[in-house]
């Protein structure tokens, strides 16, 4: 295969007070590809995210990006952090600033862009999520599924190379979950790299390259959409898989 | 009233301790300028008069500078404070009505005696009693730290202990003692304005007023020795002495015999806050206690804002281990002792050597304590803040300092915003304490009012309503500002 690896992660290990929730995990992610990551509850998938933009430092393993093993100084991991969005389950917008503000805080802070810029660039986001009338309004006035969309345009403001998406469902309402699916299923569209953790077994199955499914804080499976759900030889999958998607 | 043999130091006892193992205890003699420390609340000796220092003491002082060519410089400070001051050499001289005693001879040199006053006993009317020896087992009031008080002790009975005369006689009249000791002058003017006490004719006790001078300085003890003895022969001592209680007795300390409840209350009025302008102790000290409790709290936040930050980064990324135990160290020390303990161990050790503006003491202690407040007060705020917000912040890439800088603290600040006003209000009153170090805040301005007046309630409602109006003021101005901080929510 000659695709372009973003992420190559080795026998990575994250122990909390002596339980290994990460287990010497080893995967490639590739550019352009919206890979996920699907298991039972404390398998170890949000964790294993975390790991990746470094908010919870591994204990053991590597993570190469662009081929270069991440580095420890501030610097260098803010640096990368600009490189790789993170969308959180609770949103995580700042309450005391405007969207616009909440969007634009980080791109001109680092220096990307001028204020102008910025607010250009946030206008735009916002048009396309459809709350360019929301610029001016803070948070705590947004439903959930908003907040979630703005929180989405906030990291691309930062043109991240690759997202992260950590549970970006679970706390929302129901009625709420199909916009922000919606989102993230046009971006993957328009050929954003995207690591997403999820219960959502339906979109990941439409929307996913590749599937990881996770178990003991390891790799149990790595597949297709339809390798995994139809023809998985480990027990464990079937059986998660099953219950999931049985016809109710 | 005199504070004398007082052994009313312990307050002080550690500090003066300290004091002493300071260095720059012996300076130079000065040849041009004398300074002289006082406790100006006891007329006719020293009082404040029209924002002056005036009285027998300054006089003599005075005509002694005059004759040897000096110049005096007169600094006003708690009675307390006075032998200590004489000791570590930040004054020249004590002049102050203080009692010759054995106790304060081991301390300091005493001048000849200028004067000798007596300790009279007041008592009711209809108490029954008649003659000294009839105290023995009654409830006795005194003045703390005076002659009197040691007197009580030591052959009566355990006195009942007040911080001023006004309050004693006050306790007297509304039954709380059977007699009250003081000083023969204050003790005149109470009764000639209650009729219903009256004196003992025996004086209880008489003592000699004397001038203390530093053990290190036998120059200077030599020659106020010599020119007090040539004010005695000439008979410019007793001028001085003379001139001085006739003036206070003109001074106007209220007329009795009011008998309406309104015309006492207007009498009252006038006596305490209009006449000789005496409401301008209290403006004067408004504007002091204003002033100290408004730097104050912006050093205490400017503090508490960086000690907060050090604490929170240490606990939460592991840095600035060493900052953090400064902080913590600092922390302990301020929360875990009392306030004016700090203030005067920042006056006496800290600034004991140096010549400094006493707001300037009063700012950097109530600062520096305020600060330990106000910082756990902002690190909890910062510890309320969900963490999600850190994480946001730290994956777009913004750096530790900034996502604090312009995410965790705009929110804390905000979340302790209340319990921060809270903390000015604390502070506002706690700077009630500054009359220790002589700073003539706005309880110290309800003082002098009483030292003049010999009023116990006016000028105590007068400070204490003062104190009120600020502070519901203030609160006033607080919910206003939440209430515009909450409607972005």
């Amino acid at each position: 295969m000659s695709k372009d690896v973003i992420f190559e992660v080795r026998e990575l290990v994250k122990d909390f007070s002596g339980v290994r929730a990460v287990d010497r995990v080893s995967l490639e992610v590739f550019r352009g590809e919206a890979l996920f990551i699907v298991g039972p509850s404390g398998s170890g998938k949000s964790t294993f995210l975390r790991c990746l933009n470094l908010l919870e430092k591994p204990d053991a393993g590597e993570i190469f990006f662009h081929g270069k093993a991440l580095g420890k100084r501030e610097k260098e991991l803010n640096a990368y952090r600009e490189k790789v969005g993170m969308v959180f389950q609770h949103f995580n917008l700042f309450p005391h600033l405007t969207i616009r503000k909440n969007i634009t805080l980080s791109p001109v802070l680092t220096g990307r862009m001028s204020q102008d810029e910025a607010d250009a660039e946030a206008e735009k986001l916002l048009e396309r999520i459809g709350l360019a009338s929301k610029a001016d309004a803070y948070p705590p006035q947004l439903s959930g599924g908003q907040k979630q969309r703005v929180a989405i345009v906030r990291s691309l403001a930062m043109r991240p190379e690759v997202l992260l998406f950590d549970e970006p469902t679970s706390a929302l309402d129901p009625e709420m979950v199909g916009e922000v699916l919606a989102l993230m299923k046009e971006l993957a569209q328009d050929g954003m790299t995207m690591v997403v953790v999820t219960h959502e077994i339906g979109f990941a199955c439409e929307v996913a390259n590749r599937m990881v499914f996770m178990d003991h804080g390891r790799i149990a499976e790595i597949g297709t959409p339809d390798e995994m759900v139809n023809r998985s030889a480990n027990p464990r999958v079937r059986e998660f898989f099953s219950k999931l998607l049985a016809p109710r | 009233m005199d504070f004398r043999k007082c052994s009313g130091f312990f307050l002080f006892a550690g500090i003066i301790l300290l004091a002493l193992l300071l260095p720059g205890c012996g300076r130079e003699v000065q040849k041009t300028k004398l300074r002289m420390v006082t406790n100006a609340t006891f007329p006719p000796y020293e009082t404040i008069r029209n924002g002056r220092i005036v009285g027998i003491d300054p006089d003599i002082m005075q005509e002694f500078c005059k004759r040897n060519g000096f110049e005096l410089d007169i600094e006003n400070m708690e009675f307390g404070a006075l032998i200590a001051a004489v000791q570590s050499g930040k004054a020249d001289v004590a002049a102050s009505g203080i009692t010759v005693t054995e106790d304060r001879k081991k301390k300091i040199d005493f001048s000849i005696p200028y004067t000798s006053a007596h300790q009279l006993v007041t008592i009711r009317k209809n108490s029954g009693i008649l003659a000294n020896h009839e105290l023995k087992g009654l409830k006795i009031g005194v003045q703390e730290g005076t002659t009197g008080d040691v007197y009580v002790k030591e052959n009566l009975s355990e006195p009942q202990r007040y911080k001023d005369a006004a309050t004693a006689i006050q306790a007297l009249l509304t039954g709380k003692v059977d007699a009250v000791v003081l000083d023969s002058d204050p003790s005149h003017v109470f009764v000639r304005k209650n009729p219903s006490l009256h004196l003992l004719p025996e004086p209880l006790v008489t003592e000699n007023y004397a001038f203390a001078v530093s053990k290190d300085r036998p120059d200077l003890l030599m020659t106020l020795n010599s020119s007090l003895q040539e004010m005695i022969a000439d008979g410019t001592l007793q001028q001085i002495i003379e001139r001085n209680k006739k003036e206070n007795d003109t001074s106007d300390t209220g007329k009795a015999g009011q008998t309406g409840v309104w015309e006492r209350l207007k009498e009252d009025l006038r006596v305490n806050f209009v006449a000789e302008s005496r409401y301008l102790y209290l403006l004067r000290g408004f504007v002091i206690t204003l002033l100290i409790a408004l730097l104050s709290v912006l050093i205490g936040i400017m503090i508490g804002f960086v000690v907060a930050v050090i604490r929170s980064t240490a606990d939460q990324t592991g840095k600035f281990q060493l900052l953090n135990l400064i902080c913590k160290v600092y922390l302990t020390v301020i929360r875990g002792t009392p306030v004016v303990v700090q203030l005067l161990i920042i006056y006496f050790v800290i600034f004991g050597a140096v010549d400094i503006n006493k707001i300037v003491v009063a700012v950097a202690a109530f600062g520096l304590n305020s600060g330990a407040y106000v910082a756990e007060i902002i690190r909890s705020g910062i510890m309320s803040i969900d963490r999600g917000q850190l994480e946001a912040g730290r994956s777009l890439g913004l750096s530790y300092s900034r996502t604090m800088c312009w995410i965790i603290l705009p929110q804390a600040l905000k979340n302790v915003l209340p319990a921060l006003g809270n903390e000015f209000i604390v502070l506002l009153k706690e700077t009630s304490i500054s009359g220790y170090i002589a700073l003539e805040d706005l309880t110290k301005g309800g003082d002098i009012i009483r030292s003049q007046t010999y009023n116990a309630f006016m000028p105590l409602i007068a400070v204490a309503l003062i104190y009120l109006a600020v502070v519901m003021l203030f609160s006033k101005l607080l919910a206003v500002l939440e209430g515009r901080l909450k409607k972005n929510e």
